[in-house]
């Protein structure tokens, strides 16, 4: 029970501030909007919408989907699979990096991470603006390699396509993702891997049998970490991603916004939570998360 | 487990209990000082578009009371309609005329009376009269800035097809695919239908089967011949600067802008019809302050002054001295040589009823939501 | 010497790294002296202008007072509640923790927006406090308590207990240890999430917008500023700034570290 004494101030914040709105957001799922009333007789059409089956297929990708208003289904399958794609981009990108702040680097450790953070402090939306001058028709890239006889019309595939969603993204969350990687990294006891070189590991089978195991627990706070708030995101997709840029966030946002229908844009962001933590949950499941914790205690 | 009794005793002891505190005190005690705060001040709160609370927009009230209301920012009125109907209050917020209705309609707003506005007299007659000035024989907003909606291309990168007739067509038009920017709006299925041939009387209205007819043709033709949807002028403004685009659906200001920086700019008045879209002032229920100080912010916005200001940044305004005191070259950088006449030949936007707006926001989002 | 080389590629990662995380961001101080309207190679000349007109606009300087003390106070608090909170779900066997940690994740999960109505609603109707920088505060630590447990557990997570153990052998109060054992090992972690809850705060629009009364922040200002393309490279000037402003920031910190004296602890940063 003590534990939870530790936990209280901040479970206490969270319930506070997270139970109610939760609450209200299940309930609201179960409503109906009539004009600016809610109805609120309990119903479950708002998921039948989401769900309800049709005859006649809506094609996408090459996948036919037999639901009668598959907006909501595709919109989710998208947006899961960009922040999946960013987050198989940002792992691989943020591991070396904690791996060198953590093993090579001799003293000035926070001023590392703190250079990493530097460029967001600058607002989300200067660096979005950044990248199209990055990307842009006449940007850094295009201009560059035209001064350098490379090409000879600017590249228009650069900007305004999944592509470039992905590397803004990638760059907008790889230093949040050095962090907990590099904290794990940080505190595995250094006398481990002196020992295993002492049995004669060479450094490969090292870092494979002790600190990549050991850091685990960071790359895959680092993982969820991106992966999570990632689908939810919808400003990026639609700054950079082209007319063909709307995520399952669109959807949430229009229903609540310009559509007057809250009680649709509760159930489709219940649905999408859903699905999120069934995700994540299977990530960790799959990652034996659980098992390596309790094989520590 | 006795081992950590450490942190039992710091479970039970002083740390929890002064975090608890910390905690309480910023949310708690801030929660129940500000309120009061709020009220203290009788100051007049507006809910305005981000860069319309500068000072030059409103010289005279704020001669007149020496100091600026305070302002909420918002980015677009749905988003400032759902904070009015979650309960926050204002006295004034600043609508546009296709949003008014649904302030209206939602039971937020009450109506003006003209003969406290002394500029009134001197707008516009056909604003005057607009529909979402005048909802049910009221007068539910003051017009104050407008814009017209039409074509702006760059003359050295377009073919000159287009500079022969100019037409909407180009927005859906596979030959002009990615060279294009429509605006990010369900307007892009009207505009579509009336390619089509359809009058913009019957087009702004489309809802049911025939909306569906629009969209699965016009909507996404749209949405796959655009570069991008703009969403603020500036995305359209660069791309068009960049000569990444060569046409976009555009208000005045992009062709000020571009002209200003010396890149060869025209805007045309395609055979489908141009557009005027206008916003103003409207009174909300919920304030606080003296309805004076609203009537006299509200008379501040329609001055001519105000309209010099608007029409430096490329918007146009509703008062017709604003553009005798306006500097000249101003006016006509907006592509307008005669604003009253202009004003009688172009289609101004109409309020599409409430549940049909929310019909074709729905169409314009799923017709995105399905491109790649 | 073997060593060098053996870590030469790292090194190369690290500057390529840094490179691509600064690389786009550099390009705001190189246009916000341009006098050209858009950012577009080649440059058309060289000005300050743009500074000045940054200066001279004080709702915007007024923002950013806002959003930097929002910021502080958001990472101060989340941090501090988030540390026993970690050290808790780090530690004890507690029944339920994994549904206490799947709840505390929640607002990732949930979409911002969502959020956002959801307390602008409960906070004006139910509880009926107007709207201010404390509600954005508020909202704000809601979505900052996750990220900062997560760098906190990650560092809390299989410390050698033993040494706590040896620490109330040698006669230190609970208090003591923690202040003198547990917090000084846990400092990187701390220092994370400190950094991490003022970058999340700092930068957070949708809460901030929904929330926020008639004070605004950062974020929002500048979104606001869309609306008008010549505003843009005073923008350009204020973000230039604070990202000079940071490094001033990161160098006084390094001098600071060199002139205090070197501790001996492996893990203090």
């Amino acid at each position: 029970m003590a534990g939870y004494g530790l936990l209280s101030p901040a479970l206490l914040i969270m319930v506070a501030m997270l139970a109610l709105p939760i609450a209200a957001l299940v309930l609201l799922s179960f409503w109906r909007q009539s004009g600016y009333t809610l109805d609120t007789t309990l119903t479950g059409a708002n998921y039948a919408r989401i769900f309800g089956l049709s005859d006649s297929p809506t094609v996408w990708m090459g996948i036919p989907f037999y639901l009668a208003y598959p907006v909501p289904v595709i919109l989710l399958i998208k947006s899961l699979m960009m922040s999946l794609t960013a987050t198989v981009t940002v792992i691989p990108l943020a591991y070396p990096m904690a791996y060198f702040i953590a093993f090579r680097v001799r003293s000035g450790k926070s001023i590392w991470i703190l250079l990493l953070t530097i460029p967001f402090w600058t607002s989300y939306l200067l660096r979005v603006f950044a990248w199209k001058i990055m990307l842009g028709y006449t940007g850094a890239i295009n201009s560059g390699l035209m001064a350098l006889g490379i090409i000879h019309h600017p590249l228009d595939a650069l900007l305004y396509n999944s592509g470039a969603v992905t590397v803004v993204l990638a760059h907008s969350w790889v230093s949040f993702a050095v962090l907990p990687i590099y904290v794990s990294l940080e505190k595995i006891d250094r006398s481990l891997l002196e020992a295993a070189s002492d049995l004669g590991d060479t450094r490969w089978q090292r870092f494979r049998r002790i600190t990549l195991p050991l850091s685990m627990p960071g790359v895959i706070a680092a993982a969820l970490m991106v992966f999570i708030p990632t689908v939810g995101d919808y400003v990026t997709p639609t700054l950079i991603g082209g007319s063909g840029g709307s995520m399952v966030g669109n959807l949430i946002q229009d229903l609540f916004m310009k559509r007057n229908n809250a009680p649709m844009g509760a159930a489709v962001a219940i649905v999408m939570m859903a699905v999120i933590a069934l995700i994540a949950l299977l990530f960790v499941w799959l990652t034996g998360y659980h098992k390596m914790r309790a094989r520590r205690r | 487990m006795k081992k950590l009794k450490f942190i039992d005793r710091m479970a039970q002891g002083k740390v929890s209990r002064r975090q608890m505190l910390q905690s309480a005190g910023a949310f708690g005690v801030g929660a129940l000082m500000l309120p009061k705060l709020a009220d203290a001040a009788g100051v007049l709160t507006c809910l305005e578009w981000g860069g319309y609370d500068d000072p030059k927009y409103y010289e005279s009230y704020l001669k007149r009371y020496g100091q600026k209301p305070n302002f909420s920012i918002f980015a677009g009125e749905e988003d400032a309609l759902a904070k009015v109907l979650a309960g926050f209050k204002a006295d004034v917020m600043h609508p546009c005329n296709y949003s008014v209705s649904r302030f209206v309609n939602a039971g937020l707003a009450v109506p003006i009376d003209t003969s406290r506005l002394s500029n009134w007299k001197d707008l516009f007659p056909s604003l005057q009269t607009a529909q979402g000035v005048v909802i049910k024989d009221q007068i539910m907003m003051a017009p104050a800035d407008w814009g017209n909606a039409a074509i702006a291309y760059r003359p050295d990168l377009i073919d000159d097809k287009f500079k022969a007739d100019p037409s909407w067509s180009i927005f859906y038009d596979e030959a002009y695919k990615n060279k294009v920017s429509m605006v990010d709006d369900p307007v892009a299925i009207t505009i579509g239908a009336m390619v089509g041939g359809m009058s913009y009387d019957e087009a702004y209205l489309l809802n049911g089967d025939a909306l569906k007819k629009a969209t699965d043709n016009w909507g996404k033709r749209a949405v796959d011949v655009s570069r991008i949807l703009w969403a603020d002028p500036t995305d359209a403004e660069q791309a068009m600067a960049a000569g990444e685009i060569v046409a976009a659906y555009s208000w005045n200001g992009l062709v000020k802008d571009l002209h200003d920086q010396g890149i060869k700019v025209a805007y045309a008045h395609p055979k489908e019809g141009y557009f005027t879209w206008f916003c103003g002032l409207t009174l909300l229920d919920s304030g606080k302050a003296d309805p004076a100080q609203a009537y006299d912010f509200i008379d501040a916005w329609l001055s001519p002054d105000t309209g010099k200001a608007l029409i430096a940044q490329g918007y146009g305004h509703s008062n017709i001295k604003s553009f005798s005191v306006a500097n000249p070259a101003d006016v006509a950088a907006m592509g307008i040589t005669d604003p009253v006449k202009m004003m009688e030949q172009s289609i101004v936007f109409k309020s599409t009823p409430d549940d049909v707006q929310v019909a074709q926001n729905k169409a314009w989002g799923d017709v995105k939501a399905l491109k790649l | 010497m073997t060593f060098l080389n053996r870590f030469a590629g790292l090194r190369l990662y690290a500057v390529l790294f840094v490179i691509f995380i600064y690389g786009p961001v550099l390009l705001l101080p190189l246009f916000s002296l341009d006098t050209g309207l858009y950012p577009t190679f080649p440059l058309k000349g060289l000005t300050l202008q743009h500074y000045a007109e940054m200066a001279a606009n004080t709702s915007m300087i007024e923002a950013l007072k806002n959003s930097l003390t929002v910021a502080v106070i958001v990472s101060a608090l989340s941090t501090t509640v988030s540390i026993p909170a970690a050290l808790a779900l780090s530690r004890y066997r507690l029944p339920g923790a994994a549904a206490v940690l799947g709840f505390m994740s929640l607002p990732l999960l949930i979409p911002s927006i969502v959020i956002a109505v959801a307390l602008l609603i409960i906070l004006l109707k139910f509880l009926g406090v107007a709207l201010s920088l404390w509600t954005v505060g508020a909202g704000h630590v809601l979505i900052c308590i996750p990220f900062c447990m997560s760098v906190l557990m990650s560092r809390l997570e299989g410390f050698d207990p033993s040494l706590e153990e040896a620490s109330r052998d040698l006669g230190c109060t609970g208090w003591q240890t923690f202040w003198r054992l547990t917090l000084p090992l846990a400092m990187p972690g701390v220092i994370s999430s400190l950094l991490m809850g003022f970058v999340v705060s700092f930068d957070e629009f949708v809460i901030a917008f929904f929330l926020s009364g008639t004070q605004t922040t950062l974020p929002i200002f500048l979104f606001s500023q869309l609306r008008f393309p010549d505003k843009l490279p005073g923008v350009l000037a204020l973000g230039s700034l604070i990202l000079a402003g940071s490094a001033v920031l990161v160098v006084l910190a390094e001098l600071l570290r060199r002139r205090g004296a070197k501790s001996a602890n492996p893990g203090d940063i």
